[in-house]
């Protein structure tokens, strides 16, 4: 929008309805920066709105209604759906499973992300190549990872499953993803293999951050490496880990690619979590009602705990 | 602080297992598809094959329909970036050089739509495409990545663009430009390497893409790389030296193009671009 076509605009609007177009002309004039910000954002808001806005009511409506897949016939059951995930026995299975896979992938993530920000933060050769090969597993497609782990992992051919068979933590010809315990350790190493980076350039960042002078007090003044590490690293990296921890958080709980990639969710459920029992009651079983209403639970819990930790950071803080 | 011996020692100690953790699987699904079959099914298993061979390459290229699927990836992909980045670029351009009513609570619509995960939309966003009539067609895979990428593309296309002085925009309007001359010829100059970077991620993202892909493209015409190999390996016979070659052919376009755009990667960081 130019301003030449502003003044095209005056010029029909003035002589038709004089005494009602002049107060509505100086507006339009003095929030002429309002108008143009808002005309570039226009497109932005329609798109939210439609897409991202309007989904999040639906699914809630959609979770008190069952719908007939074939005729788009929606019939209302209130909190039937919800009623029906509760009593179903797997939930208490599924619950658990998504719990370990968090857990323990958020733990991995983070330790190996500390450690590797760490390295690379050092002003030593090379550290700029290893940087770009730790970066890797950022752009590496999901089900390109779920190939080659399973191909390591591959009872009669892998390397890794050949590895544990020689030093018999594995019977022979066994895969791990063929036994319960395993393909969970599996598929949350794929796991952290996958989002440790992100982990990792978040706290170099951070590392980036701390001014020199600190450390060079910190030494003039006896303190070792390690209380350097206490008493000067740490500090600086609370603040990005709180955040990180709530992002990485909601984006693990909810990853569905890896485990269905790679086991599917089995042996039997084993590696069933919550994502995948959404999948399955949607594309499985058609039951669009029941997923729905999954994923507002899903959604519940990681808007309570989020808000728990949160909670927790600034009653910290206070202290 | 200058690093001690014992310090380096140990900090190489660290990156090499971190490497070996990350590199090795990698480098085992390149060297799998560069073996010939012969040395791929031994037990136990060669380091590194005696002869290079292209057996595997020759026989998907032969075989499958595996240029069909990376056609497919790179009309999503780039459709979905150039959408994604137009309605982005104008949005993040608003955001940051403009007042206007309700910026705030669009801010926080948009931090809250970028935290929020796919799989729980998953259900409301197919039962849309499905109701607007696009299962099935690239058009509605286009849809979908785009909601998935665009609160992305728009955090950090903002964080970009305020590292651009306001300063010469306002210069360019005293000087009589219009708002949109600025935009295109002020402004879009000087923002355009941020953009390109930002552009590599959402196409990343796109190409990478499993589950939307998967339920909305059932044709085989129609499917995307990750979709298309997705049934390589459900299917009976499992041909672990295709697979790993057309894994490899999958990660080398997206690992490239991350390589171009590092610098600017890892400047964003810095500058509180990716958040997290």
């Amino acid at each position: 929008m130019t301003i030449q076509q502003d003044h095209d605009a005056r010029v029909v609007l003035l002589p038709t309805s004089r005494s009602i177009a002049r107060p509505l002309i100086a507006w339009w004039e003095e929030n002429s920066e309002r108008r143009i910000g808002l005309s570039f954002i226009a497109p932005a808001i329609l798109f939210l709105v439609l897409f991202v806005v309007f989904p999040v009511f639906e699914v809630f409506r959609l979770s008190m209604y069952v719908i007939d897949f074939t005729t788009d016939e929606e019939r209302f059951v209130g909190i039937a759906n919800y009623l029906r995930i509760f009593q179903d026995p797997r939930m208490g299975v599924i619950a658990w499973n998504t719990a370990i896979w968090t857990v323990f992938s958020l733990i991995g993530q983070f330790a190996l992300g500390l450690a590797a920000a760490l390295c690379i933060n050092q002003n030593l050769p090379g550290m700029k190549v290893i940087r770009t090969i730790l970066l890797l597993p950022y752009v590496v497609p999901v089900i390109v990872l779920a190939l080659f782990w399973r191909w390591l992992l591959d009872g009669s051919f892998g390397v890794v499953s050949a590895m544990l068979q020689s030093v018999a933590v594995l019977p022979p010809n066994q895969s791990p993803l063929a036994m319960p315990d395993g393909a969970m350790v599996s598929v949350i190493l794929a796991n952290i293999w996958r989002g440790f980076p992100f982990v990792m350039i978040s706290y170099w960042a951070a590392l980036q951050a701390i001014p020199q002078e600190q450390y060079e007090a910190a030494a003039v003044d006896g303190a070792s490496t390690w209380q350097q590490f206490r008493y000067v690293t740490l500090p600086h990296l609370t603040e990005v880990s709180k955040v990180m921890l709530i992002l990485r958080f909601i984006w693990t709980i909810t990853f569905f690619d890896i485990i269905w990639l790679i086991s599917r969710g089995g042996p039997g459920s084993a590696t069933e979590h919550w994502p995948i029992w959404i999948y399955q009651e949607a594309m499985g079983y058609f039951r669009f009602g029941t997923a729905a209403a999954l994923g507002v639970i899903l959604a519940g819990v990681m808007i309570l705990v989020s808000a728990a930790l949160i909670t927790a950071f600034r009653r910290k803080d206070a202290r | 602080m200058a690093p001690t011996l014992l310090s380096r020692i140990a900090t190489y100690a660290v990156a090499a297992l971190l490497v070996g953790f990350i590199g090795f699987p990698l480098f085992w699904m390149v060297i799998s598809s560069l073996k010939p079959a012969s040395e791929l099914f031994v037990y136990p298993p060669s380091l590194l094959p005696s002869r290079i061979s292209f057996e595997w390459y020759q026989s998907l290229w032969a075989e499958s329909d595996a240029l069909t699927l990376f056609k497919n990836s790179l009309i999503i992909g780039l459709s979905t970036t150039v959408i994604c980045l137009a309605i982005g670029t104008s949005a993040a351009y608003a955001l940051t050089r403009f007042d206007f009513p309700g910026k705030g609570l669009f801010m926080l619509g948009a931090l809250l739509s970028y935290v929020f995960p796919a799989v729980v939309l998953f259900v409301s966003v197919f039962m849309i495409v499905n109701a607007i009539g696009l299962t099935g067609t690239l058009f509605g895979v286009i849809l979908c990545h785009c909601i998935l990428t665009f609160p992305f593309a728009l955090w950090m296309l903002k964080s970009f663009f305020e590292s651009i002085p306001r300063e010469l925009d306002e210069a360019a309007w005293v000087d009589g430009a219009s708002y949109l001359l600025t935009f295109t010829h002020i402004f879009l100059p000087l923002a355009l390497p941020g953009i390109f970077s930002v552009a590599v991620f959402v196409f990343v993202l796109s190409w990478n893409e499993f589950l939307f892909a998967s339920v909305l493209l059932t044709s085989g015409s129609m499917k995307t790389i990750p979709v298309g190999i997705a049934e390589f390996i459900t299917s009976f016979d499992v041909r672990w030296g295709q697979i790993m070659a057309i894994g490899t052919l999958a990660t080398l376009p997206v690992v490239v193009m991350f390589l171009f755009v590092q610098r600017f990667f890892l400047r964003g960081v810095i500058s509180g671009a990716i958040k997290g």
